[in-house]
């Protein structure tokens, strides 16, 4: 359905006089008290403020590293941007390549979840009886927050990059498998009795009919497990460490550098967002109007 | 100091970015060069003649401490043969030439390519230094310092070899061989990275209540379960007369952790290593209490060790690692590196901390958070040689809390655990009968430990577990 | 009268189901010619779609067998095409595809070329070959049961079988469909059984008309041949003079005889009927045995 470009234009409008009012309560919260007139201060105390790492010439006053204004931010954020792919050992890589590590673990996570989840949805989906022995099982593993299933996994397989890929994959699977299994149960009755007067075999009903009927509803449940792992993969790497946008948010967290945390959330949302908009074409691709 | 501007140089153009051409502001420029600077400044000075002799004495140093437990005992031999009598004498029953040479001896490597865990604490100094400075490629190890984001993993990733060998809180190759909170896997210290360092912080709040008996209801943090903190936090409260479990609460928060929670208010106050003491000062939400330092001089805090296996299998590359980091410790004993180290040590790849955060830490003059300016020189010092009976008193605390229950060996753990230098070997090897037994006494708060007596000791304490 | 079995033959058919007292048919029997049309009225709940469905074979009967050219009618088969009652186009498929796909499963070593020249050429039957490319949903009632209806020809079964076919549909559009049916049957020859609600439908397409009691116990009560000419017309259907005869006839038994007649009253062979060539009966006839009444 297209927007009325009327509608389009008042809409970016409002956005951007939101974003700018945002800015503004930004920019007054952190402006803090301008600096008090400079005492006398004696040498033991002019040592004491820089050792604090503050400028005695402003009287001692000032905010260090708290919380940064807009433009502060927006400097932080450059410099990141500047060198996306500099790698200065293991403990020092640019935000480009963090990003990458991250999507990497997603992306085969997410895969091996989709290679379980459709497949078992499908028997789920035409079996009722394998849906009812499933069922229990299903009930009780889906609520487990998959952060939970971490130490489970590091003492199991025994590394931390493996754990972090099986976590995404259990978290995955869930709203793949009974979204699969619910639009294959949901498939009209008379696609399936035409292919049925058609003698069609179980193979091509399966790919031809059913699989076309459920892909809206499977795409859904896949656009969720996507939201669902990307949400997951920055809480695994903060316990895990060692590469990733969740380790790389953990580390600036030591520094309590929060400009660089701001910058690394605004990432995180960012390819979060063109995550959900590519899984949305998909799911447009494969929609029809019944 | 130059300025970093000058306008009034006719000589100089006026430009706001760094003359260097390359897009940052001055100030980085500096940083950078600094950091690159003090590394050069240190490894020029680690291939010194000077260096080198130190270091040698320092070999000859340890083993000596190592020959002779009981400095008094040492003193006396000394007193009554005179020095150079000594020295001719313990040239001949201690082959000290070969001894040296094998501290510089090079065998073949088993394993090159080497991962070593750590934590972004100053207690991993030396293990962290010996990285830029280029100590490990200098013993044709590539070694690769992985920061890890808690002690639990650094535990794991041993456990299933993800990392050769790692920093470690001297109490963990302890627990972990005994089995307590995992699989009972032989870990071996191969040497303490560092002595005192650590600091009892409170919130800013608490600036009146500097008697611990006013601390009931307080909640304090601790970075693990098997750690000095934890034992040395529960010995001076119970000192104090409280009781660490019922009247206080204890949690485990990795230290980069720590200052945010006590910023937040969720603790109270932390026994933690630095510079996350310096960093709660230097945030403006805490103050120093009290320096371990000033409950036992000279407490062991973290180690460098690997698992009995890697040293079975690998033995001359564990040798390189050892000579490494030895380097890396000698050096980092003398007052007039620390300054440098702090530079080198600082930066994102390493320690991610402001530098004059880690400088005020390692150089011991510092802010205590109170508006004083503090001297103690020896805030944090790096000491190589593993007492066999600062592991007996850890096992003493393990047994008091209740972390190990049931009978405890204490001599044989904590000689399997605690590796003396390679001398001990060595000299057995060499056909030698090393000195046995004798482990020296130590003061901890006014109170004498007898390694020898560990049972007593243990039943003196009017608040325990056992 | 020839003596060698009809091309489908139902035998015996009856359908209950568990918990009920009396079964919803039974003792239905009936023969189809080959290319014959054949409708078959009656109320709601008498089973009718229940016996297209076990002559489809989508259903299974509780007694009684069907068949067809001599064998037995076991499953679903392309022999005997559907017509649903609904179109049950599949809507991501364009109308080349949804028939496309029925007749790449008849003929599914067919090259590209073969497959979209059947297709075509059935769309041209239909009249629908400006929309070939559109989707279902692009599309109106009519547009889309035309579709369903080329796709069932498509497949050149042997015998068509058409589930109301046009009771979704507004009386313009259904009046339209009618006359192409008509037209395509009358090229093709194809055997067809239909359902309908429709007397004047039924008149319209069908040789013979099956009458169904009402349920519980529904039977084939009557098997009514159709006096009118073969070539019949939807303007000039109402002035043959047989029409009403016809008309009324079948019209009294759905308003009377058919409820009458539930039960089980009606006969299991059911007689021959030529409405307005033959008198009206006086009663409801008893059981007989397939013999025709012919009276003069």
């Amino acid at each position: 359905m297209t927007t009325p470009p009327a509608l389009r234009w008042r809409a970016a409008l409002l956005s951007a006089l939101l974003f700018a009012l945002l800015i503004g309560i930004w920019q007054l919260a952190t402006s803090g008290a301008p600096p008090a007139a400079a005492k006398p201060m004696t040498a033991e105390e002019i040592e004491y403020a820089k050792l604090l790492g503050k400028d005695p010439a402003a009287g001692g006053e000032g905010a260090k590293s708290g919380f940064p204004t807009p433009a502060q931010f927006a400097l932080g954020a450059l410099k990141h941007l500047g060198q996306p792919f500099y790698d200065n050992g293991p403990n020092d890589k640019g935000i480009g390549l963090q990003l990458a590590y991250s999507l990497g673990r997603v992306g085969l996570g997410f895969a091996l979840a989709a290679l379980v989840a459709v497949p078992l949805g499908f028997l789920i989906g035409m079996s009722p009886l394998v849906y009812r022995a499933l069922d229990p099982f299903i009930q009780v593993l889906k609520p487990i927050s998959p952060l939970a299933w971490m130490p489970l996994a590091l003492y199991t397989i025994k590394d931390s990059s493996l754990s972090g890929i099986f976590v995404i994959f259990i978290c995955s699977v869930w709203p793949m498998l009974l979204n699969t299994a619910f639009g294959v149960a949901g498939v009209r009755r008379e696609w399936l009795n035409v292919a049925k007067t058609l003698e069609v075999r179980p193979l091509r009903k399966a790919f031809e009919v059913i699989l076309p009927a459920a892909a809206p509803t499977i795409l859904t449940g896949m656009r969720i497990s996507m939201g669902i792992a990307w949400l997951v993969i920055v809480a695994a790497e903060m316990l895990v460490g060692g590469t990733g946008i969740g380790y790389f948010v953990w580390n600036e967290w030591n520094n309590l550098s929060l400009s660089n945390v701001l910058f690394a959330i605004l990432m995180i949302g960012l390819v979060g967002m063109a995550l959900d908009a590519a899984f949305g074409r998909l799911q447009k691709a494969v929609t029809y109007v019944d | 100091m130059t300025r970093h501007f000058d306008p009034y140089d006719a000589d100089r153009p006026l430009t706001m970015r760094c003359t260097c051409g390359r897009d940052h502001s001055v100030a980085e420029h500096r940083a950078e060069l600094d950091a690159d600077s003090a590394a050069a400044v240190l490894r020029a000075r680690s291939e010194s003649a000077d260096f080198e002799q130190y270091s040698r004495e320092f070999v000859e140093a340890s083993l000596m401490k190592a020959l002779f437990p009981q400095d008094a005992v040492r003193r006396n031999f000394l007193r009554a043969v005179g020095r150079s009598t000594a020295m001719a004498a313990i040239a001949s029953v201690l082959p000290i030439a070969p001894l040296q040479a094998m501290a510089e001896e090079k065998g073949a490597l088993e394993k090159k390519d080497l991962k070593i865990g750590f934590i972004p604490i100053t207690c991993a100094t030396p293990l962290i230094m010996a990285h830029p400075l280029g100590f490990y490629s200098k013993q044709g190890l590539n070694v690769q310092v992985v920061k890890t984001a808690g002690w639990a993993l650094i535990r794991d990733k041993m456990l299933n070899k993800e990392y050769d060998a790692t920093h470690f809180l001297s109490p963990m190759p302890l627990a972990i061989s005994l089995g307590a909170g995992s699989n009972p896997v032989p870990m071996h210290v191969a040497t303490i990275q560092n002595t005192n360092g650590q600091a009892i912080t409170l919130h800013v709040k608490h600036k009146d209540k500097r008697d611990p008996k006013d601390w009931k209801g307080f909640k304090f943090a601790v970075p693990f379960e098997y750690s000095m903190h934890n034992f040395l936090l529960r010995y001076y409260v119970a000192e104090h007369g409280l009781d660490p479990d019922k009247d206080i609460q204890i949690r485990v928060v990795p230290p980069p952790e720590m200052v945010a929670n006590l910023r937040a208010g969720n603790i109270d106050g932390y026994l933690g290593p630095d510079p996350f003491n310096q960093r709660a000062v230097y945030e403006e939400v805490g103050f120093l209490h009290l320096l371990t330092k000033d409950l036992w001089n000279g407490h062991p805090c973290c180690a460098f060790g690997t698992s009995a296996e890697f040293i079975k299998h690998n033995p001359n590359t564990f040798a390189a690692l050892y000579r490494a980091v030895l380097t890396a410790a000698a050096m980092a004993r003398q007052a007039k590196n620390r300054e440098l180290i702090a530079k080198v040590i600082a930066p994102q790849a390493y320690l991610n901390q402001p530098e004059t955060v880690v400088a005020q830490v390692l150089t011991g003059k510092f802010a205590d958070g109170l508006g004083k300016v503090q001297n103690v020189p020896d805030r944090a010092d790096f000491d190589p040689i593993p007492w066999q009976s600062m592991a007996v008193w850890i096992l003493t605390q393990m047994k008091r809390w209740g972390y190990v229950k049931g009978d405890v060996n204490y001599a044989q753990i904590a000689e399997q655990v605690f590796l003396l230098t390679d001398a001990k070997k060595t000299m057995k090897e060499l056909g030698m009968t090393p000195p046995e037994g004798a482990y020296p006494k130590f003061t901890i708060m006014g109170k004498v430990f007898d390694p020898a007596k560990p049972e007593p000791y243990l039943a003196g304490f009017a608040i325990k577990r056992t | 009268m020839s003596t060698e079995p009809p091309f489908l033959q139902v035998e015996g058919l009856a359908k209950s189901y568990s918990g009920a007292a009396e079964p919803v048919f039974d003792g239905v029997n009936f023969g189809i010619a080959k290319g014959e049309f054949v409708c078959i009225i009656g109320h709601s709940g008498c089973g009718k779609t229940t016996i297209l469905n076990a002559l489809a074979g989508l259903e299974q009967a509780s007694a009684g067998h069907v068949f067809m050219d001599g064998r037995e009618v076991a499953g679903p088969s392309l022999e005997r095409g559907v017509v649903f009652q609904g179109h049950a186009l599949m809507p991501w498929l364009t109308v080349r595809k949804n028939i496309a796909f029925a007749v790449r499963s008849k003929w599914p070593d067919w090259t590209a070329a073969q497959v979209d020249a059947q297709v075509e050429k059935y769309v041209a039957l239909v009249g629908l070959g400006h929309a070939i490319d559109k989707k279902p949903a692009q599309l109106s009632g009519g547009m889309k049961q035309r579709v369903g209806i080329a796709r069932a020809f498509a497949i050149e079964p042997k015998m068509l079988l058409l589930d109301e076919p046009f009771g979704a549909l507004d009386a313009l559009t259904r009046g339209t469909i009618q006359d192409e049916l008509l037209r395509i049957c009358a090229e093709t020859h194809q055997t067809v059984f239909m359902i309908t609600h429709d007397v004047d439908e039924a008149i319209l397409l069908a040789d013979t008309v099956l009458l169904m009691s009402n349920g519980p116990r529904a039977r084939v009560a009557e098997i009514v041949r159709n006096p009118l000419p073969r070539a019949r017309q939807r303007a000039t259907l109402h002035h043959e003079p047989l029409f009403y005869a016809v008309r009324n006839h079948l019209v009294d038994f759905l308003v009377s005889r058919s409820k009458t007649l539930a039960h089980g009253q009606a006969p299991t062979h059911p007689p021959e009927v030529r409405p307005g060539l033959d008198p009206e009966p006086a009663q409801p006839a008893g059981p007989t045995h397939g013999t025709l009444h012919r009276v003069a």
